[in-house]
């Protein structure tokens, strides 16, 4: 397949079209693959691979000084990654992950984007876990990283739907008493939820020297608040009513969600943890380089 | 103090003020209920700007609402009246029409002065009390009331001016007339004070025997031609005087000039040829009349040709009329005019009063008979008495039969007599309309035959506006008396104190005529002969009863030439009529068939015009609107053709003021103030005037709303 025709599945809308999680997951995958001009899997590690030469910035403790002599020349010495990472992904199922505004739902990105997620892990020969919540943990399959976890977790996401309402705070405490070894924590959800009970959550796992990334999905209308008749807006969650004129308040409303996402960025800053505001119209690429960017600082 | 509204049918555009409400209500029901992810921020907002989203809703409704209301009752210009709306000296807008008169009356002098002159300076007191943005009409009341500025003027200077262009005429005085177009151009105008200001002599013949009122009741009178073209239209003064719930009524003001009452004038001459005498010998009769308070003794001179042939002394006690007449011989081969002279006095217009005798000449008349053979019908007298010797000299009778009167060449008879015919045929009925259309003269007969259904249904409503009631009868006899007979066609047939022979009547049909028809009537009997103009410009005259000895002693009396004479040479529109146009109607004159070529007419006063000839009934020339009294020569090639006599409208001779107990009534819904010319015209005036209209006020709210509401909506202030 073209180079250009992988890379239509970083759309999200395109890959919402796809028959199984697992082919959404390997297509996304394979297109975000072939826009890189080097392998993601490749590291180093015990397992030689290639010889690259040197490029100014490189360690030089990988310099193959062997072939330096026989050559004259400076080469890198490359080897197959050898992980021992344990990630866990961490999907919000909650009522409000439902909403859309006309394309995919959030939940629905979210869900492919725990699969591409968890294909590139388990492709890089680390272990991956998920869990999927909402007031609570609804569904959790401890990290592994055997063939068999790859069906295993993509079906999990297959099943996984709206529920009711959200607790990302608890959960987040839940969870953290439950993973005893340290590694990749990745977090999909709108965060709808009071950021005093996220933060320490989040921070919870920064304590226990996890790392974190926060995928912060939302849709555009959510940030931009693009209505204009008057409306009555009902509260997925809670079912709770408030008749408005979205016209007169929609510049208060998008600062109040500008402040509550600095906030958010900041906190998160403050705390070393990744946070990646995504809108459900974002190619999954930006998603997917964020966590390579992570996965090669924990080298 | 109080509140009216100058265009109150769009108050009903208040309602226009619920419309945002409407709107807001139901766009309220329909609604959108939207699923959102989370409440959470609009919760936020709600305890601050939601809350005064709200509160901004309510305030645009209310501006929106207030926005249509205020707009709405612009419209309606509300108006805020009374002594305290306007302020000192200030008042609302005012249309005012000064009704100036100019009449012959206007000129009698006092104190080294004309009424008329101090009528204009009232006229430039009311042009000191326009105000910038008042409007101004200026009509004058000589008959035909004249709208001086029919556009109206802004400007006191152009209205000054225009008052200063005006000047006495010899006119008679048509108040009514004058004050209906004065409402007639006060109704085109919105303004809030309408007022009109009559400024005059209020001469009593101005109101009361105007030709409006002559024409019937004020408010029955069908309303003259507007003279401004079509300011009044066809509408009821009372409509002008006030609109229907909006405009305040039109406010009259009646500034009388008082003079010098006491006035005698010539009001008539009757010029008549004398019957069994030489020929060429004519009696002059002359009413004379006096107005004053005490009696008169004065002579009374007859001029012709500018030369003065006779004189008669004549005793008048006050308010009496008496007749001077004279006798004197002319050569009737050619035009003459003269006039019968009065001494000085405060009003000179009337004091001269004018006439002019034609050249006598052959005149062919068509009599028709009724069909059938009646060798002593009322024609065969008619034929004798219109031609006794049977030469044709003076009058050419030609007899036909009524089915035959289709047939007849119509310009060749000025005059055509129906002697006793029962009914004419379709060709008949039509040649007898042109013949009047054309102004033709035609003396009806009636008697035996005449089937009075049929000429009730076809002829003589049209003819005379009269209708046949009935037959009077009186066996015995109605004679006609001297002291019966007091109609200037019978004068200078009285002979001492008996008429030159004795007439009895003993039937005659009872008519039903117009009250201004011209009616010779009969104690005990009723109207005998009645004459009317036609609108073709000629006479028509009906004699009630037959000439038929069965009917009167009219066929044996030596009076039957002389009455038939008079009653067809006024018919056929010879010197009588020549004499009687009085100032602001059209002389005609009569001119030979063979005249060709443009017709200059030398005024009295010096100045010339030009006549139209009318090739009508017979030829004649016409001058329209003939503004001086006077002789009028008309002339082709500056051969003379023809000579017209003008004079005042005898009305005018009466100079008493309308009485104050008469006023009430004169103006019909407008009400008239009497306001004496010595009193300051502020203190009546401006008092009333007083009164503010709001509707800038309610445009510049709605202009301050719409901006607020602009600012409301578009900003963030709240």
């Amino acid at each position: 397949m073209a180079e250009e025709s992988y890379r239509r599945f970083l759309d999200p809308v395109v890959v919402s079209k796809l028959a199984t999680m697992e082919l959404r997951a390997r297509l996304v995958v394979e297109g975000f693959v072939t826009g890189l001009h080097r392998s993601p899997y490749k590291g180093f590690s015990v397992e030689f691979a290639e010889h690259r030469q040197y490029m100014p910035g490189d360690p030089l403790k990988h310099i193959d000084w062997k072939v330096y002599g026989k050559t004259d020349r400076l080469y890198i010495k490359e080897y197959e990654e050898e992980t021992n990472l344990r990630g866990h992904v961490l999907l919000d199922a909650s009522a409000s992950m439902a909403y859309t505004s006309g394309g995919i739902s959030k939940l629905e990105y979210g869900r492919y984007l725990a699969a591409a997620l968890i294909y590139l892990m388990l492709k890089q020969q680390d272990s991956v876990g998920l869990l999927v919540f909402d007031e609570a943990v609804r569904e959790f399959i401890p990290p592994r990283s055997n063939p068999r976890q790859l069906h295993l977790l993509l079906s999990e996401l297959d099943r996984a739907g709206p529920s009711s309402e959200t607790d990302i705070g608890l959960v987040l405490h839940e969870l953290a008493r439950r993973i005893k070894r340290r590694g990749l924590v990745i977090l999909i959800s709108d965060l709808l939820d009071d950021p005093q009970d996220v933060l320490p959550g989040l921070k919870h796992f920064r304590h226990l020297k996890h790392e974190v990334i926060v995928f912060h999905v939302l849709d555009p209308r959510e940030t931009e608040f693009g209505f204009d008749a008057d409306a009555t807006f009902r509260d997925m969650e809670t079912g709770e009513l408030m008749t408005t004129e979205p016209f007169s308040i929609r510049r208060d409303y998008v600062e109040a969600v500008d402040r509550w996402m600095t906030h958010l960025r900041r906190e998160c800053g403050e705390s070393r943890i990744d946070y990646v505001p995504i809108q459900t119209s974002t190619p999954y690429d930006r998603a997917l380089f964020s966590y390579l960017e992570k996965r090669k600082r924990l080298g | 103090m109080g509140l009216t509204f100058l265009n109150g049918a769009f108050l009903i555009a208040a309602l226009a003020a619920l419309v945002p409400i409407v709107i807001h209500l139901i766009s309220r029901r329909r609604v959108e209920t939207i699923d959102f992810s989370s409440l959470r921020f609009l919760k936020e907002l709600e305890r601050k700007r939601i809350r005064r989203v709200r509160l901004r809703q309510i305030l645009l409704l209310i501006i929106r609402s207030l926005i249509l209301l205020a707009v709405a009752l612009a419209l309606a210009r509300p108006t805020l009246r009374g002594r305290f709306a306007g302020g000192a000296g200030a008042h609302a807008k005012t249309s005012v029409a000064i009704v100036l008169d100019e009449s012959a009356s206007m000129s009698r002098r006092i104190d080294g002065d004309d009424l008329f002159t101090q009528a204009v300076a009232v006229g430039e007191r009311i042009a000191d009390l326009l105000d910038e943005g008042d409007q101004a009409f200026l009509v004058t009341a000589g008959a035909p009331p004249v709208s001086v500025l029919a556009d109206g003027t802004y400007s006191p200077d152009a209205l000054r001016e225009a008052l200063g262009g005006l000047a006495v005429s010899a006119a008679a005085t048509d108040y009514p007339e004058a004050i209906d177009s004065a409402l007639g151009l006060l109704r085109g105008s919105r303004n809030l004070n309408r007022e009109i200001y009559v400024v005059g002599d209020l001469q009593r013949t101005g109101w009361i025997g105007s030709a409006r009122e002559d024409a019937g009741p004020r408010s029955d009178a069908a309303p003259a031609a507007d003279p401004t073209g079509g300011a009044t239209g066809g509408d009821d003064p009372a409509d002008a005087a006030s609109e229907p719930g909006d405009v305040p009524a039109v406010r009259g003001y009646l500034i009388p000039l008082t003079g010098p009452e006491g006035n005698l004038g010539v009001v008539g001459v009757e010029v008549a040829r004398k019957h069994g005498g030489t020929a060429g010998l004519f009696s002059f009769s002359s009413e004379v009349r006096n107005w004053s308070r005490r009696s008169v003794e004065m002579p009374v001179k007859l001029f012709v040709d500018g030369v003065q042939v006779g004189q008669a002394g004549v005793e008048l006690e006050p308010g009496a009329a008496g007749t001077a007449r004279f006798a004197a011989a002319v050569d009737e081969s050619k035009w003459h005019a003269g006039w019968i002279e009065l001494p000085d006095d405060a009003l000179p217009t009337d004091n001269r009063r004018y006439f002019t005798i034609p050249p006598a000449r052959r005149v062919e008349i068509l009599v028709v008979r009724p069909d059938g053979e009646d060798p002593r019908d009322d024609a065969y007298y008619l034929v004798r008495a219109l031609d006794p010797a049977g030469d044709g000299m003076r009058f050419a009778p030609a007899v036909v039969e009524a089915s035959a009167l289709g047939s007849q060449e119509r310009r060749r008879f000025p005059v055509a007599v129906l002697a006793d015919v029962g009914r004419l045929d379709r060709a008949g009925e039509r040649w007898i309309e042109e013949h009047v259309e054309d102004g033709g003269g035609l003396l009806i007969v009636l008697g035996s035959r005449t089937d009075m259904r049929y000429w009730n249904a076809e002829l003589l409503p049209g003819l005379l506006g009269a209708t046949l009631r009935g037959l009077v009868e009186r066996p015995a006899g109605v004679r006609l008396a001297p002291s019966a007979v007091g109609h200037p066609l019978l004068s200078g047939l009285v002979v001492g104190e008996r008429l030159i022979d004795d007439v009895s009547v003993r039937r005659a049909f009872d008519v039903e005529a117009n009250l201004r028809e011209d009616v010779l009537e009969l104690p005990g009997l009723g109207p005998v002969l009645v004459l009317g103009r036609t609108d073709g410009g000629g006479e028509v005259a009906a004699l009630l009863t037959g000439v038929d000895p069965t009917w009167s002693d009219l066929p044996q009396s030596g009076f039957l030439v002389p009455l038939v004479h008079r009653l067809v040479g006024r018919l056929e529109g010879g010197h009588a009529r020549a004499s009687r146009t009085l100032v602001g109607e059209d002389l005609f004159v009569p001119i030979e068939e063979t005249a060709r070529g443009r017709i200059d007419v030398e005024l009295p006063g010096g100045g010339t015009a030009i006549a139209e000839a009318r090739a009508v009934g017979r030829r004649g020339a016409v001058l329209a609107g003939v503004r001086e009294p006077g002789i009028y020569r008309f002339a082709i090639d500056a051969v003379p053709i023809a000579l017209g006599a003008v004079n005042v409208d005898p009305r005018e001779s009466d100079l008493a003021p309308v009485a104050a107990a008469e006023i009430e009534g004169l103006g019909g819904d407008v009400k008239l103030t009497v306001v004496s010319p010595d009193r300051p015209l502020e203190e009546e005036v401006l008092e009333a005037r007083h009164g503010r209209e709001l509707w800038r006020l309610f445009v510049y709210a709605a202009l301050v709303l719409i901006a607020l509401e602009m600012l409301l909506a578009r900003s963030r202030l709240i």
